[in-house]
């Protein structure tokens, strides 16, 4: 009979109540910092390095390049851990959770050396260089080039609404290296450091009022040729497993969790009926994306594509997130003068929420690929 | 899945297809009320992984039957008729999804399949995800259940939130499929309405939202904030 979601099994190796318990152990360490709405994109370069010291970043990775030789399963509970209690955890989420996997895989001897060790560390944080003014939603359309010469690879173009480039060290760039070429074809991926002479950052601040992200430009860059990741003109392939990375972790549902908390610390154990239903409705659906989620990463860590099982997750997750400060507001009176956790966190995520189902994919484009895997297209 | 479970589904399916126009009575003489007696006993030993399974197919092929019912056997608590619903809605749903793409990859209009209209490609994919939203929080309550040794006061978290899930997934669900069938899936010759109607009925039976929302809201308020997700992780 045909399913819906192919359902694994989320069974990490070791002791995963220790492994929690030392997650929680640490926090407590750090409890001055927690309770950030929308979290994994707010940077505290301090905790990312305790984290690093305390040996919860660059899990997956071998020894070798400065990792833990953890299990793909060990590094979720980590991070949910973290998620949930609302960690600063922005700055080196993107090397943690994509730039340093891709590079271990792909990578040049010079760029793993270089790169991996400092981001295990929690020092080296990356950004995502694959928008491009014309290149939203049909990423193939990207038109910054790249161009090998005697000297290396020279660079030029423009990426915008790159998270983070402000506060990166590195970014991991989808660019045009073949003279000629269109859409998925000819494109390749590059590590740039950020203060490469010709890269120029400029800000925009979002409608919240912050400085997340930011338009990079590239002026005739000059890379050596061991900033080339992977094989040449196969960035199209490279960039879709990085998307995998990317869509299928538990941020797309977690990024709220702190309001969660929040509520339910505000009701109180015997709330009045319509917010305890509430409570309960919110439970009933985090609880089952959590479990789609252990379900996914399951999947991912098998070894199998979970392309339409991250997809449902982010979309679902983003729904969720998105209308939780919503239900929030509806039921508790929350005006502009109270400034209490709950009142705080929802304003905070009723702005933030637009972004969640435009970041890594819009809700159009995930139900598409979701749509693709059911033979629609 | 056990190859013992993949057997067990076979049969299900075999039995069930018969019991579509024949009534309980195979599915009795098949011995489906023995599924969780232990061999021990004469039974065949069944978890409650394989009464989801069972249940599943049963959801999709004789939605009208109380099968269910059949397998756990005398009194049905509250808490496992609510699982039984969630199981057979897993199976149904998962089953009116298959009709609905079957359904728009064949039926033309504007001279190309409905369903490559990109309208019906989005809601066929929230419809998708309803299902499967539906289907992993019933294998996840079957696992509790498992774990508590079908001691249901031990899994009645994941149950109140299985089924509370689920009766959000149905009104969501069952309004799609009837909106990508047109006035064919609202004939009482089209067989959709064999899927929908008892979806829908299901919502009510052992428990409507109201009823779950306030079990599960009065559990998560008295563990707190914290406590609720200290909850969660533990459970698994
Ligand atoms: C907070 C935030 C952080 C981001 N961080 C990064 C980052 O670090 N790095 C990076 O590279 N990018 C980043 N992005 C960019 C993000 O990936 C893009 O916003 C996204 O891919 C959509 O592109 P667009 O904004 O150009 O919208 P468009 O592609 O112009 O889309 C606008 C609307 O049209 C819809 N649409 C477009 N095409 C179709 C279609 N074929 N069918 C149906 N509907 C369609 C879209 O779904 C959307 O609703 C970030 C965005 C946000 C909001």
């Amino acid at each position: 009979m045909q399913q819906s979601f192919s359902i694994f099994p989320f069974n990490p190796p070791g002791d995963s109540a220790a492994l929690r318990a030392d997650v929680r152990a640490f926090l407590s360490l750090h409890q001055a910092k927690l309770g950030v709405p929308n979290c994994w994109v707010v940077a505290d370069a301090e905790f990312s390095r305790a984290l690093g010291a305390a040996g919860f970043l660059g899990m997956v990775l071998p020894q070798s390049a400065g990792g833990h030789d953890r299990h793909p399963l060990e590094r979720y509970i980590v991070i949910e851990e973290l998620l949930a209690a609302g960690a600063p955890v922005g700055a080196h989420w993107i090397a943690d959770r994509q730039t340093a996997p891709l590079i271990l895989r792909y990578g040049s001897e010079e760029a793993k050396a270089r790169y991996l060790p400092p981001i295990c560390r929690g020092e080296l944080y990356t950004c995502i260089g694959l928008s491009e003014p014309g290149a939203g939603s049909d990423l193939a359309a990207v038109r910054s080039t790249a161009r090998l010469t005697t000297e290396g690879w020279r660079l030029s173009g423009q990426k915008i609404w790159t998270s983070g480039a402000h506060i990166s060290h590195v970014m991991l760039a989808l660019m045009r290296s073949e003279e000629g070429s269109e859409r998925g074809a000819g494109l390749s991926q590059f590590l740039i450091p950020m203060d490469a002479p010709g890269v120029t950052i400029r800000p925009i601040i979002d409608m919240a009022g912050e400085h997340h992200f930011n338009e990079v430009f590239f002026d005739d860059v000059l890379l050596p040729e061991w900033a080339l990741v992977g094989t040449r003109g196969a960035g199209w392939a490279q960039a879709t497993a990085e998307l995998a990375l990317e869509r299928s972790g538990p941020e797309r549902y977690l990024s709220s969790h702190v309001l969660m908390t929040a509520l339910i610390d505000f009701a109180g154990s015997e709330p009045e009926p319509r917010l305890r239903a509430l409570i309960g409705e919110l439970t009933a659906e985090l609880w089952t994306l959590r479990q789609m989620s252990l379900s996914t990463a399951a999947k991912l860590a098998a070894g199998e594509d979970p392309m339409v099982e991250a997809s449902m997750v982010k979309d679902l997750g983003n729904s969720f997130e998105q209308a939780l400060p919503q239900r929030v507001q509806a039921l508790v009176d929350c005006p502009s003068s109270r400034d209490d956790d709950v009142a705080r966190l929802m304003r905070a995520l009723l702005i933030a929420a637009p972004s969640f189902s435009l970041r890594g994919g819009t809700r159009e484009i995930i139900r598409g690929i979701i749509a693709r895997g059911l033979g629609l297209r | 899945m056990s190859e013992q479970r993949t057997l067990l589904c076979d049969t299900a399916q075999a039995v069930f297809a018969e019991a579509a126009t024949a009534g309980l009575a195979p599915i009795e003489a098949a011995g489906f009320a023995q599924l969780l007696i232990a061999e021990s006993n004469g039974g065949f030993g069944g978890d409650w992984g394989d009464v989801f399974a069972v249940l599943r197919i049963a959801g999709a092929k004789v939605p009208h039957l109380p099968v269910g019912e059949l397998i756990i056997g005398g009194e049905i608590s509250q808490p496992i008729g609510a699982f039984i619903r969630v199981a057979q809605a897993a199976g149904a749903m998962d089953a009116a999804l298959a009709m609905s793409i079957d359904y728009t990859n064949t039926r033309q209009q504007f001279g190309k399949p409905l369903s490559k209209f990109q309208a019906v490609q989005q809601v066929l994919a929230v419809f998708a995800t309803e299902a499967a939203a539906v289907n992993v929080a019933g294998a996840a309550a079957a696992a509790a259940l498992d774990r508590a040794n079908g001691d249901v006061d031990a899994a009645l978290f994941e149950i109140a939130a299985a089924k509370l899930r689920t009766n959000q997934a149905i009104g969501q669900a069952t309004a799609i499929a009837h909106q990508v069938h047109g006035a064919i899936g609202f004939t009482k010759d089209y067989d959709l309405h064999k899927l929908t109607g008892p979806l829908l009925n299901w919502r009510s039976d052992y428990g409507n939202d109201t009823h779950w929302a306030a079990v599960l809201g009065g559990i998560a308020a008295k563990l707190g904030g914290a406590g609720l997700w200290a909850e969660i992780t533990r459970r698994g």
